[in-house]
């Protein structure tokens, strides 16, 4: 059984013990992974401080985790962080893969956040003083923090790197990573304390993430309420558990070096489903397309909604550089074939699996079709029913789980290097030792 | 391809030559006349790349597809696009298979040895030459002992087998038919290419076949138009050819073309058309030129081109190594036809992408739960493919529909239906290919049905009331018109066609020069 992990960024001055109290409160189901970003915590001494080089740290913890699936949860600076390596892992970019959820806590977002020049300006003159320590702590609570977790946190903020914080501070959270960061697909959730006026509600990046405000709470949501966190945390893995993934192997080819930049970013787009402003088909006909592919190409391990993606491509009016001389141009053809098989076969949605085969067998022999106008004859029907059981197996099979599925690597014949690697071995039963069973990730057995 | 240093040309200059594609046509062409010290301009209607822009991506590799619309109508429609037409610096040959089997004498000589069809008006020994030129200058890989040509010597050492060749292999071999490496233009090891640098030797992808990232396959962006290019020659990317202005006495002075929505005109005193067996008469009967006999667009011909598939034991993998390693000529010409039919086919072992092939395999009706039982064992898969002989006949022609495209031209309607012929051609290479696959252990066999390239439109002929240009490839009506691809075959020759254009463009380069000096 795939396990999650999760991974958790703690905010700036703090450390990944800030998250303690949710890791204890979030039972078995996830597995936990803190990390320590450079300039705090057991990294204080790291010397790569900047936010570029924070965030490929922790795309490198993540990477080397290896894991089945993943969410990533950042609180303040570490929300920013998660923002951006999110949006790497949906590119497949520093050798991510698709991350599964994204927790944005009381986060700093992608878009420039100056903070209050206060906070500076206790680091600016030298080493900060145990006072200006807990000060800071306290600035950013509404709820009383228990010990020892407020003790722990001033500790912490007394030993975290003064240049990491001041370069934070001066050039990390001014920074302006929206474009990078763009509109995330990956489901998200935004939590905010109800106390914390100044906090962004509605992030650009996650216009559809829903926003919980935690009761009372200002800034410091981890420590002031560990157990609400971690049961939003806990609704967010429950919301994406099921959701089709990339089998984990098969999501870290497509990631490593084998596969080249342009490949890599075409095959993750295709996880992004397509806007339902861009059908170009009636509800009804969409419908009714939808019943139609799922006969053409019963799906076996992936989910793909081949309709929709039909659809918008019919509204892009892509073309495949030809069409049949009898039949009018892509949509028209699709518009009346479907219209055909809704005026001739009316109880279509209600018919069982065979019944619906036998109609489709029809269409396919030429013996289903009409004279009227607006509708398809017969001939036509069995021309333009060529053109989408085509469209069908095209878009299913460019899908990267159905890749998977059907255990393909042939994309990942070499990266962007000056030598690709290509395939070493061409006979049958002769593998490579990185090649997997990709529908199960397991290794080739002789 | 790099086109820094390129020479450039003023379009008020009077070039000497413009020539219309950079495929297999045009770009030897370029070269040869651009070695002779000519002006030359190239005008492509597609981009310009360069190899590492690539990708494995089937559906994104679609960019080097010729993808403006074209009707395909007939009893057995023709599929475009990614089935044989090509858009880039380069033309078709970014994507060619890279299949290189010499086209064979019998071919041209149809009418004389099967009695159906024409005979070139050239004989195969003028075309030798220039057959063996090509081969040792894009360095094509293939077998020491060639079985059915004793004294062929190709410049490289084939590239490695895949399983789909050792599975055929085994199965002729017990057949008694013969195979061998096939002729493969894909360098099997590092080579120089001049005025290009080193082609890297094959790695062993079938995505090979859709654009090659190492330059291992001879398409024209590594070959011919470096050349070109360094002997002087202009290319101009991007440029969409659609105007020919032409003189009282009905010479083209120039070539109108549109590049980023803008119409230019290349002021020229020469044009040769390469625009392939689609374009070239698409373009030719929209401006009604070079039409004195009505042939233009008349004797269209595909190749029957059947596939049969079968799944084996042993993961197979297929999308490894080059796709065709394995070829048989032993059907060239049957001896034993249960029915009979003119000509034959070549045979090749295939290893085909998941969508290219699934594609052929929904459009042949498979479907449904019977279609995901066959994908389920993809990785087990392999084929065997011919390309058989297709005859010319009255009603395989080239119009133009009412359509027009992006530049104002009418789009081109190509109807096709297979006559007598090809349909006893295709069943005798189905059963061939069955029997080879019984004998080889394959399971669940199934035939995908389809034809490919596009041949035959402006016929090279000596009769001028009967062909579109002389057997110089120069037109019998414009004489400073020249067209030199698919289009010109008089009859299809089952070798794949990419190497016989080469061949042909510079010998209709040669011609030209040696009229013109």
């Amino acid at each position: 059984m795939p396990r999650t992990t999760l991974f958790l960024l703690h905010g700036l001055g703090l450390s990944g013990r800030s998250w303690d109290g949710v890791v204890a409160a979030l039972g078995d189901e996830l597995d936990p992974v803190v990390i320590d970003l450079p300039g705090h915590g057991s990294a204080a001494d790291s010397e790569a401080v900047t936010a570029e080089e924070t965030a490929v740290f922790v795309a490198a913890r993540i990477v080397a985790a290896e894991p089945d699936r993943w969410l990533i949860a950042g609180h303040g600076i570490g929300g920013r962080i998660a923002a951006i390596v999110t949006s790497w892992a949906e590119r497949g970019e520093h050798g991510l893969t698709p991350a599964d959820g994204l927790a944005l806590v009381a986060a700093v977002p992608p878009s420039p956040a100056p903070q209050d020049d206060r906070l500076r300006a206790a680091w600016a003159e030298g080493a900060i003083s145990a006072a200006d320590a807990a000060a800071f702590v306290d600035r950013d609570i509404a709820l009383a923090l228990p010990e020892p977790a407020r003790t722990a946190a001033i500790e912490d903020v007394e030993r975290a790197s003064r240049v990491a914080v001041l370069e934070w501070l001066e050039r990390g959270v001014l920074e302006d990573r929206s474009d990078e960061v763009g509109v995330l697909r990956t489901p998200a959730v935004v939590l905010v304390g109800s106390q914390d006026a100044g906090a962004a509600r509605e992030l650009p990046a996650v216009p559809d993430a829903p926003v919980h405000e935690v009761d009372g709470a200002a800034r410091l949501l981890p420590l002031e309420a560990p157990q609400e966190v971690a049961a939003h945390l806990a609704a967010l893995a429950a919301r994406v558990r099921d959701r089709p993934a990339l089998p984990a192997a098969f999501a870290r080819l497509i990631a490593s070096d084998r596969v080249s930049a342009r490949t890599r970013r075409v095959m993750l787009a295709r996880l992004t489903e397509p806007d339902p402003a861009s059908r170009a088909l009636s509800a009804a006909q969409h419908e009714l397309l939808t019943l139609v592919l799922a006969r053409i190409v019963p799906q076996r391990g992936t989910d793909v909604d081949l309709a929709s993606r039909i659809d918008a491509g019919l509204g892009a009016g892509l073309g495949d550089g030809w069409r049949f001389a009898e039949l009018p141009p892509d949509l028209e053809a699709y518009r009346r074939g479907l219209d055909t098989i809704a005026a001739l076969e009316p109880g279509f949605a209600s018919l069982d699996a065979a019944a619906q085969d036998e109609v489709l067998d029809r269409i396919a022999d030429g013996a289903l079709g009409s004279d009227e106008k607006g509708l398809l004859t017969a001939d036509r029907m069995r021309l333009w029913f060529g053109d989408v059981q085509a469209d069908a197996v095209r878009t299913w099979l460019s899908h990267p789980a159905a890749q998977a599925w059907i255990r393909y690597d042939g994309f990942a014949d070499g990266g962007d290097g000056p030598r690709k690697q290509g395939f070493t071995t061409t006979h049958a039963g002769e593998w490579e030792a990185w090649q997997r069973d990709w529908r199960t990730g397991e290794e080739l057995q002789a | 391809m790099n086109l820094t240093g390129m020479r450039h040309y003023a379009e008020h200059d009077e070039v000497d030559a413009v020539v219309i594609g950079t495929g297999a046509g045009g770009a030897p062409i370029l070269a040869r006349l651009a070695q002779a010290g000519l002006s030359v301009v190239a005008l492509e209607a597609g981009r310009n790349w360069e190899p590492t822009d690539h990708t494995p991506d089937e559906v994104d590799a679609g960019s080097i597809y010729w993808l403006e619309e074209r009707l395909s109508g007939g009893n057995d429609p023709e599929a475009f696009g990614g089935n044989n037409s090509g858009a880039g610096v380069g033309g078709s040959t970014l994507h060619w298979g890279a299949f290189c089997p010499r086209p064979d004498a019998r071919d041209l000589r149809l009418a004389s040895g099967e009695g159906v069809g024409v005979d070139w008006p050239l004989t195969h020994a003028e075309l030798l030459p220039y057959i063996e030129e090509v081969e040792r200058f894009i360095q094509v890989s293939g077998p020491a002992d060639y079985p059915w040509d004793p004294t062929r010597r190709y410049p490289l050492p084939p590239v490695a087998r895949n399983s789909a060749a050792d599975a055929m292999a085994r199965g002729a071999d017990a057949l008694g038919i013969r195979t061998t490496d096939s002729p493969a233009a894909i360098v099997s090891r590092d080579v120089r290419q001049p005025h290009f640098g080193v082609r890297h030797g094959a790695i062993n992808s079938g995505a090979t076949h859709q654009g090659d990232r190492v330059a291992s396959k001879a398409s024209m962006d590594v070959t011919y138009l470096p050349l070109a290019v360094a002997r002087g020659a202009e290319i101009r990317a991007e440029a969409m050819v659609h105007g020919l202005e032409r003189d009282a006495a009905g010479r083209i002075t120039a070539v109108v073309y549109r590049k980023d929505g803008v119409d230019h005109r290349q002021r020229t005193r020469n044009v040769f058309l390469c625009g392939g067996g689609v374009e070239s008469p698409r373009l030719l009967l929209n401006l009604g030129l070079a039409n004195s006999s009505g042939e233009v667009g008349r004797n269209y011909m595909a190749h029957p081109a059947a596939q049969v598939w079968g799944r084996f034991e042993t993961p197979m993998r297929m999308w490894r190594g080059w796709p065709s390693s394995l070829i048989s000529e032993d059907m060239v010409r049957p001896k034993e036809k249960e029915q009979d039919f003119a000509g034959g086919y070549l045979m090749q072992s295939l290893g085909v992408l998941p969508i290219a092939l699934a594609s052929n395999m929904a459009r042949s009706g498979i479907r449904g739960e019977r279609l995901m039982d066959l994908l389920d064992g993809y990785d087990s898969f392999a084929g065997i493919g011919v390309n058989g002989e297709c005859l010319p006949y009255e009603d395989n022609r080239l119009t133009l529909a009412d359509e027009v495209d992006a530049v104002g031209l009418r789009k081109a309607r190509i109807d096709f239906s297979y006559g007598a012929n090809e349909r006893a051609l295709e069943d005798h290479a189905i059963a061939t290919m069955r029997a080879i696959w019984e004998a080889a252990g394959a399971k669940d066999v199934f035939v995908i049905a389809r034809s490919a390239h596009s041949e035959g439109t402006l016929r090279m002929g000596d009769d001028r009331d009967a062909s579109v240009v002389d057997r110089d490839g120069r037109s019998h009506d414009v004489d400073n018109l020249y067209v030199c691809d698919n289009s010109v075959f008089p009859s299809s020759l089952i070798a794949n066609p990419a190497l016989t254009i080469m061949a042909l463009a510079l010998r209709t380069a040669d011609r030209f020069l040696s009229r013109t000096s």
